[in-house]
């Protein structure tokens, strides 16, 4: 797959198409680093992978009509809703191999939109996976 | 099956803003789509369905 800009990228929260008003996402997916060294002679330490914690970071503009960013997200944020989440790199094109879809059950653990004069209407939002899928990339 | 309506002007599992489509959703979706104005049910059980068609043949 060649470089890329990213323009035409496509932003699913609970089965609501929120393309339109994200403009960036980031994807964080770590395990945790368990530090089981013993004493060696090289001195080197000695780690195994441990609990794994997966989330999509989104910016979005603010936007309050019908369907659109506050009104799908608040009452999520405000329920303790687990929806689906999915994020590919092309919504112009169907999910494959060279177009892969990532997907899982997240939640919303913080909200806060807010507004500074003159200036656009964004924030940030952070979808946490919640269960034992985790967030996973699909190509089909 | 269900048969929606798409009444926000953000698409919805892929229909655009005033398609009609049929689907089964799960009820909390459901719920929460309606909620916030995504989208509104306009029929159950359409004709033609193969839920319509199975309850004319019992």
């Amino acid at each position: 797959m060649p470089k890329r800009i990213a323009l035409t990228d496509h932003v699913e929260v609970d089965t609501t198409d929120l393309s339109d008003f994200a403009r960036q996402v980031q994807v964080t997916m770590s395990h945790a680093q368990i530090d089981v060294s013993g004493f060696n002679p090289a001195g080197s330490n000695e780690y195994l992978a441990g609990a794994t914690t997966e989330s999509v970071q989104v910016d979005f503009y603010g936007s309050y009509g019908t369907g659109e960013v506050h009104q799908t997200l608040y009452p999520i944020f405000k329920g303790r809703t687990v929806v689906a989440f999915a994020w590919r790199p092309d919504g112009a094109n169907p999910v494959g191999v060279n177009n892969p879809e990532l997907r899982g059950n997240v939640q919303v653990f913080d909200y806060g939109p807010g507004a500074q004069r003159g200036a656009e209407d964004t924030f940030q939002v952070t979808f946490m996976a919640v269960d034992a899928a985790g967030l996973d990339f699909f190509t089909t | 099956m269900t048969r929606y309506r798409v009444t926000s002007s953000t698409p919805f599992a892929g229909y655009p803003p005033g398609a009609v489509f049929d689907a089964d959703l799960d009820p909390e979706l459901e719920q929460r789509a309606i909620e916030r104005g995504s989208i509104t049910i306009t029929e159950q059980a359409e004709e033609g369905s193969d839920d319509a068609e199975a309850d004319r043949a019992h």
